[in-house]
């Protein structure tokens, strides 16, 4: 059942991800990206299994097992990864606002451009 | 041998670049000479790491001094030395090469040794979410290079570069994820040692998450059809850049061949061989597109793009031909790595005294120096190519003889000789082009600048030694291939290193 | 040693002449010429010990049992004297034959290297550095035929060229490579020792045919002749000793060398014969209907190597003697042709037979050198051209087994001669007689003394040869046989008179039906009437480049080079595959029910957050054209992933998550500001379509595969670090510990990526300035400055305040340098945003490098700290008590690495934040540059 909860919200998180990094436009990319990354982190954690109530903080007279613990290190490795995602898609942004300024439109298939002047081209 | 020496091609650079950063704003002239200087060291270095790695022993380092596979390990063998050694004469040519870019833009001595940094680390490090890590180092790294002045066409090509490798970074962790949610573990030896004890149940799971590790890999190995982006990345980076990232595709190799050699390689598993054969369809689909889009470029760094294709296909098919194969890739890798650097150097040059049309095939102004930049075009060209006496014909030659016995030789054959025969012509019509059908015009540019001929005397000087030493370098291959083919001494070096005693941390 | 002096020497001869400048004429002329001489001395030196009968030979080791070492024979030397001594005459042709405008550095540089590679091949000691030098000939010839490369034939001529002959030797690579692994080695003693057990192997077909393309593309054979009548834009020095008399013989030198290793098969006789035919005869033909003069010196060379090559194929000793005796004889008596071509184009401005006519009276003497050269081709009597030939046609006689052959070759044989014939009349009838010059631009005059002394003494020696063979040749001849054929050398008589016998009725035939022939098709079709032969290889061959290239053209614009979501798509459907095929095959195994999660599960809270993640990112899905609520709906879904974070027992996660989320919705704020509010409608539904499939198929698998995952039994070694982190990492927060001890290097990796960011957005941005007119909407005015500001004072220490707090207690509980960093730079962030002009927000005021800097600096020298314990890099030395100063303090060393973070955190944060939030005052440079 818990299972069911977190993979099943993976899933549906993943999907839209992907679906949004599938546009042709660099902001619905970014957005993409960011729904991507949450997915991820939830999936890196998951893999350590699911845990309530049990944080990975040591308390007197508590043993320290994975009894009684929730498993460090993918909660480790996902605050890498959240910090690692937060740089790119920080990145991502800047390069997405130059260039719709540089090259004149926010689209990243040139091969969708139709001829005439491209809506998301900057206001002259 | 110290221990230490082992961490120095990560930590030099990685305390450099800041360093470089506080030069940056207070003392702007020191910068080259510093990074110059940390470069050569790190060639030193290398160097001296493959002396050691030769000597069958493997280096573990045993980081914060905890016991494998609980802390980070970094592990030299005879592949890692040797890529080691690979990309610093690539980033010391490049870095030389470099000295007019570096004042584009901000930061580049910076983000320069972020690179190696990364590069070094990745070659380095037995544990697999470190490995993630420092792909995200040399990538960013890799970013700041491309785009740190980008405009125009370089700017959506680095884009798209940085957006799909965000991607195949998501594709990593969900793999490293997966792969730690079923065996538990991180550790490259660790992973090799428990992935045989499976239950049948988590095979299906574990290999899932072994071809997705192959996925990311092929991404930056520009394994086709997951390596679209490569030419135009590479044409969008300035020369020396682009020289740089001659190695990049070869992390992505390095990771195959670590993967499925030590991973997934190490007894006998439904995981052992894991995609071989796809890995081989796809190395020759990849020479084949290579081959074709050479044809068609419309400039010639995209055309050196796709014979960056070609020759990481072949490489990626070779390797996935057995240990003789493995053998003569890897003496062919270093060789066309080091010619491709050299005829993105070359290009540039090239590029800079063709006025407005640059590095475009249309009819141009002709260079002002034909007789320097045709003969270093040729050297380059043949290289590339593997021309004799270049190393190239030498390691084609290694890996044909390589091949002799294996099933799907023919094709591979077929592949090694007709993509051999197509970049020859292509290179032969982009030279006669260049050179020889100009307008009679010539651009009034500046000559071979210093900088780009100590570079591209460096890479020149390094590949005719590789040639002339031809046979300890492809001794020195086969050993490597042969220490990857028996990965047991890897993991037990990994798994017997005990910390050093520290008693005082009993209380 | 005078091996290697004998390959070596030219090379270091091209590299002076390369680096002497052009005017210097004659310097590099002398070097050129002086050089093939040296090199005529040395084989001078040479000739006691090869015609003694032995073997030089001279080898340093290379590389996986190749040696870089040369060996030399009767074949080699003979061949040797031929590119010197040819060479040393072309060499003083070429002096007087250069135009002024020509760069003579240049033309000589390449010449030696020819020379050298051609002397390479000849004396490679194993087949591999044969092919060495091999390819080294194809791209020296590729140079020399362009050298004239503002001419478009000429560029053509080479491309085409290399293409031909550089393929070709990259089939003779994968033969040779064949070859030596079948003879057990490459070294050329070894392979020549070995032919029975190589013509035993199944593997001997596939040897033979490439060794074969290499010999026969090399050699201009059918049907890959096409390329040398186009090689004959080059200037004629270059036809002459290249494309006639040396490097058109590699090829068929290789087949006199391997004869006998791939030989005296069926195979070998029925392809290498029935090219032979083919090429002898098509060559033949083909020259008579030529107008240029080199254009028919060409062919006839094409059908004079497919003679060499008949011979070669007919599979006997004799056979082969003769094959290298009419290569000699070829030699001397083509090269003087091309030299008399070249003086009379030199002389007359033209090539042009019907333009050449009657050019007796003008030049007697290159006239008369010409025709006896010619009347050697021919074969006429007394001439060297006509023992070879005897001796071929005597061949052609001598096949007992290949019954269909029998027959055939002999009268093949005859008609290809009476072909030859045919055009050599035609040559010196056309060119000499027949009438007066037409249009000639210069009238026409004897050539300079120097220009026709190398045609002299070629043609002297078609003489000598061809009058006292047995003076001249003969010991020549036996040695080079004795090198191709070893001990099977048959007994041979060079005489000029055999009798009354077959060959010499099929010389007379050929002799009298040629003149005829010719005299025929003159009156009947008038042969100046013709001026494009109906098929030719060239077109063929441009047909094939054009075609791989439109068919290229096709392949790759379909291929998705240029546009993001097409090589998305591809990765992503490739991975699904990737992870769908094993778990196909193997199953996800069957959940382990009894696997249940610590602790009591909350149902209601679960069930809020997850309709919450799932809601919101649906929705964000469904109107992402509506930029803004997208955006707004994705901050939902990101606190709903904190929320989750804290329910699934991760709080380190959860404060970060929800501090990362803060500073990015406020990143993409800041940025959507300068982008278009609404994403335009995408062209086609169809692609919608199928992208949402690949999406759900990606969803289903991930969960499927999460699902599974977490209904097994845990595996980790993670217990590990429970156990230790208190007593040995010195912190209770585990995940705290592991991120600055146990997996310290990931933290220094990532929050150097964190740290570049930052530079590399500043860097972007740098120097970069939105025109104001091309925003959308105009820079928001921060409400009520002062207000704002006022709050930035008190908020200010208060962040700072409880930044510190947090970074202290990390190590123990929820925080950490990361957590802290975080906090601080987005309170700066947010006050930014709102428009709290504070001055220590903004970059020009105070510039974030320095704290990216200096907290990598700290971060990473901590760790080198513990080297001065001689503990490996990041170990921490918490309460070590090697730190005298600081004792048994009560924090870890790791406390440093972590302030290293918290302030890599705090300016990668803020520059990466801030530098597009700055962008509406202008542009970021800033005080940094």
């Amino acid at each position: 059942m818990t299972g069911w909860f977190v993979a099943s919200a993976l899933g549906v998180l993943t999907a839209c991800g992907v679906w949004l990094c599938l546009r042709a436009r660099t902001f619905d990319v970014v957005l993409g990206l960011t729904l991507m990354s949450y997915a991820v982190n939830v999936f890196l954690v998951a893999m350590g299994r699911v845990a309530f109530e049990s944080p990975p903080i040591i308390r007197s007279g508590v043993p320290a097992t994975l009894a009684h613990y929730a498993d460090p290190l993918p909660q480790a490795l996902a605050l890498t990864a959240i910090v690692i995602g937060f740089a790119m898609t920080a990145l991502v942004l800047t390069l997405a606002l130059k260039a719709r300024y540089v090259n004149g439109s926010d689209e990243c298939d040139p091969t969708l451009r139709k001829a005439g002047a491209d809506p998301t081209a900057p206001p002259r | 041998m110290n221990m230490h020496w082992i961490i120095v091609p990560v930590v030099l650079p990685l305390l450099m670049a800041p360093l470089l950063l506080l030069c940056e704003r207070w003392r702007p002239r020191w910068q080259w000479s510093l990074s110059l200087l940390s470069t050569l060291i790190l060639l030193l270095v290398a160097a001296s790491l493959v002396r050691s790695a030769d000597s069958d022993t493997i280096g573990v380092y045993l980081l914060g001094n905890w016991k494998a596979p609980f802390g980070i390990v970094l592990v030299l063998d005879r592949l890692a030395a040797m890529l080691l050694l690979l990309t610093a004469v690539i980033a010391l040519a490049s870095q030389v090469a470099a000295t007019s870019l570096a004042t584009r833009g901000p930061h580049f001595y910076a983000f320069f040794q972020v690179q190696l940094a990364g590069l070094n680390g990745a070659f380095l490090t037995g544990d697999l979410f470190n490995l993630f890590v420092f792909f995200e180092v040399l990538l960013i790294a890799s970013f700041a290079l491309l785009l740190h002045d980008a405009n125009g066409r370089s700017l959506r090509a680095g884009f798209h570069y940085v957006v799909i490798n965000l991607v195949g970074s998501a594709l990593f962790l969900i793999a490293a994820a997966l792969l730690y949610g079923v065996v538990g573990t991180l550790n490259f030896a660790d992973l090799a040692i428990k992935l045989p004890l499976l239950p049948a149940s988590d095979i299906g799971l574990a290999q899932a998450a072994a071809l997705l590790l192959l996925v990311v890999f092929g991404i930056k190995a520009a394994l086709l059809p997951l390596g679209f982006w490569l030419p135009a990345t590479y044409s969008a980076a300035p020369g020396p850049v682009a020289a740089l990232f001659a190695i990049m595709t070869k992390v992505g190799l390095y990771g195959i061949v670590r993967m499925s050699m030590l991973v997934f390689g190490a007894g006998s598993t439904a995981l052992t061989g894991w995609g071989a054969e796809a890995i081989f369809a796809l190395g020759m689909f990849t020479t084949l597109f290579g081959a074709v889009s050479a044809l068609t470029a419309p400039r010639l760094t995209i055309l050196i793009g796709s014979l960056v294709l070609v020759s990481s296909g072949t490489l990626l098919a070779a390797s996935a031909l057995g240990e003789q194969a493995l053998a003569g890739a890897l003496y062919y890798m270093v060789h066309s790595t080091l010619a491709i650097a050299l005829m993105f150097l070359v290009v540039h040059a090239i590029g800079l005294q063709r006025g407005a049309v640059a590095d475009g095939f249309e009819q141009g102004p002709a260079v002002t120096q034909p007789v320097v930049m045709g003969t270093l075009f040729i050297i380059a060209a043949g290289a590339v190519v593997g021309l004799p006496p270049m190393a190239g014909f030498i390691g084609k030659a290694l890996m044909l003889s390589g091949t002799l016995n294996v099933p799907g030789a023919p094709w591979f054959w077929a592949a090694v000789l007709g993509s051999g025969l197509l970049s020859l012509y292509v290179l032969a019509r982009a030279g006669s082009r260049m050179f020889w059908s100009t307008g009679g015009t010539t651009a009034a540019a500046p000559p071979l600048s210093m900088p780009s001929s100590a570079g591209i005397a460096l890479l020149v000087v390094a590949s005719i030694l590789w040639m002339a030493l031809a046979g300890p370098a492809s001794q020195y291959a086969a050993d490597t291939a042969m220490q990857l083919a028996h990965p047991a001494e890897y993991i037990n070096a990994v798994m017997q290193t005990a910390p050093l005693p520290a008693p005082e941390r009993a209380h | 040693m005078t091996l290697y002096a004998l390959v070596l020497l030219p090379y270091a001869a091209s590299l002076v002449c390369a680096l002497l400048p052009n005017h210097a004429r004659n310097a590099v002329a002398w070097i050129a010429g002086l050089t093939a001489l040296a090199g005529c001395a040395m084989l001078g030196i040479t000739a006691p010990a090869i015609f003694g009968g032995d073997i030089l030979r001279v080898s340093v080791p290379w590389f996986a049992g190749v040696a870089f070492g040369f060996r030399m024979d009767g074949l080699a030397w003979t061949f040797g004297g031929i590119i010197y001594a040819i060479g040393a005459l072309v060499v003083l042709y070429a002096r007087y034959y250069l135009s002024p405008q020509d760069p003579p550095a240049r033309f000589f540089a390449y010449l030696l290297a020819f020379m050298g590679a051609m002397l390479g091949i000849v004396l490679a000691d194993n087949l591999i550095l044969m092919v060495v030098f091999w390819e080294l000939t194809s791209l020296t010839s590729f140079l020399l035929i362009g050298f004239w490369s503002h001419r478009a034939d000429a560029r053509q001529g080479a491309r085409m060229a290399l293409a031909v002959t550089g393929g070709g030797g990259l089939c003779l690579l994968g033969g040779v490579i064949v070859l030596g692994h079948l003879a057990g080695g490459y070294s050329l003693d070894v392979v020549l020792a070995a032919g029975a057990q190589v013509r035993a192997d199944p593997l001997y077909p596939v040897a033979l045919v490439l060794v074969l393309l290499g010999a026969f593309t090399k050699s201009a054979q059918f049907p890959f002749h096409f390329w040398l009548p186009h090689a004959m834009a080059a200037p004629t020095p270059v036809s002459a000793y290249l494309h006639s008399a040396t490097m058109v013989k590699a090829g068929v030198f290789l087949l006199a060398r391997l004869y006998p290793v791939l030989g005296d098969t069926n195979l070998w006789f029925v392809i290498v014969t029935s090219t032979g035919l083919i090429t002898l005869t098509l060559g033949a033909a083909f020259a008579i209907f030529q107008q240029d003069l080199k254009g028919l010196l060409a062919y006839s060379t094409i059908s004079h190597l497919g003679l060499v090559t008949l011979l070669f194929g007919l599979d006997s000793p004799l056979a082969v003697v003769a094959g290298i005796f009419h290569i000699i004889n070829h030699a001397a008596f083509k090269a003087s042709l091309f030299m008399s071509a070249g003086i009379i184009d030199h002389e007359t401005g033209s090539r042009d037979m019907r333009q050449l006519n009657g050019l007796w009276h003008f030049m007697p003497i290159t006239a008369t050198l010409a025709m006896v050269a010619s009347g050697a081709m021919a074969g006429v009597p007394l001439l060297n051209g006509f023992l070879s030939k005897e001796m071929f046609f005597a061949e052609t006689l001598q096949l007992t087994e290949h019954p269909g052959f029998k027959l055939m070759v002999p009268v093949i044989a005859t008609i290809a001669t009476t072909l030859s014939v045919a055009y050599s009349v035609r040559f010196i009838h056309d060119v000499f007689f027949n009438g007066e010059p037409v249009g000639l631009t210069k009238t026409p005059h004897e050539a300079p003394r120097w220009l026709r002394i190398p045609v002299e003494i070629l043609v002297v020696v078609c003489l000598a040869v061809g009058i006292a063979p047995a003076w001249t040749v003969a010991p020549v001849l036996a040695v080079a046989a004795r090198g191709a054929l070893g001990d099977r050398v048959p007994d041979y008589s060079l005489a000029l008179w055999h009798g009354f016998n077959f060959p010499l009725l099929m010389s007379f035939i050929a002799l009298t039906g040629g003149v005829a022939l010719y005299v025929v098709l003159q009156k009947t079709v008038n042969l100046h009437t013709i001026d494009q032969l109906p098929m030719s290889g060239k077109r063929v061959f441009d047909r094939l480049v054009r075609g791989v290239e439109i068919g290229g053209r096709r392949f790759i614009t379909w291929s998705p080079t240029r546009s993001l979501p097409a090589a998305l798509t591809w990765i992503i459907v490739i991975a699904i595959v990737a992870m769908a095929w094993p778990l196909l095959r193997h199953g996800v195994g069957t959940p382990d029910l009894s696997v249940m999660p610590l602790g009591s599960e909350p149902t209601v809270i679960g069930l809020l957050v997850w309709l919450l993640a799932v809601g919101a990112s649906i929705g964000a899905t469904f109107c992402y054209r509506k930029r803004f609520l997208a955006l707004l709906l994705i901050g939902v879904v990101g606190l709903a992933v904190s929320l989750g974070f804290v329910l699934m027992s991760a709080p380190d996660l959860a404060l970060t998550q929800l501090l990362v989320e803060i500073a990015t919705i406020t990143l993409i704020m800041v940025v959507l500001h300068f982008l278009p509010p609404t994403s335009p409608i995408e062209p086609g539904t169809w692609r919608k379509w199928r992208d949402g499939f690949i999406a759900i198929v990606a969803g289903i698998g991930v969960m499927l595969i999460a699902q599974a995952v977490i209904t097994r039994p845990s595996a980790s070694i993670a217990s590990y670090y429970l156990d230790r982190a208190l007593p040995e990492g010195g912190g209770t927060n585990v995940v705290n510990v592991i991120i600055v001890d146990f997996r310290g290097l990931d933290t220094l990796g990532e929050i150097t990526v964190l740290g570049v960011a930052g530079l590399l957005i500043f860097a972007v941005l740098w120097n970069f300035r939105i025109p104001a007119q091309g925003r959308d909407a105009a820079p928001t005015e921060p409400w009520n400055p002062l207000l704002v500001r006022t709050i930035a004072r008190l908020l200010l220490p208060l962040a700072a305040m409880v930044a510190v707090f947090l970074y202290l207690r990390g190590h123990n509980l929820p925080g950490g340098g990361f957590v802290a960093g975080l906090t601080l730079a987005v309170v700066l962030v947010a006050l930014r945003v709102a428009g709290g002009g504070h001055p220590i927000l903004d970059p020009r005021q105070l510039a974030y490098q320095p704290w990216i800097a200096g907290g990598l600096l700290i971060a990473g020298l901590t760790g080198v700290g513990s080297f001065l314990f001689g503990f490996p890099y990041l170990t921490t030395s918490f309460a070590h008590p090697a730190l005298p100063v600081i004792g048994e303090v009560p924090f870890a060393s790791a406390m440093f690495f972590d302030l290293g973070v918290f302030m890599t955190v705090v300016g990668g944060t803020l520059l990466a934040t801030m530098s597009p939030g700055l962008l509406p005052d202008g542009h970021v440079g800033g005080v940094d540059q």
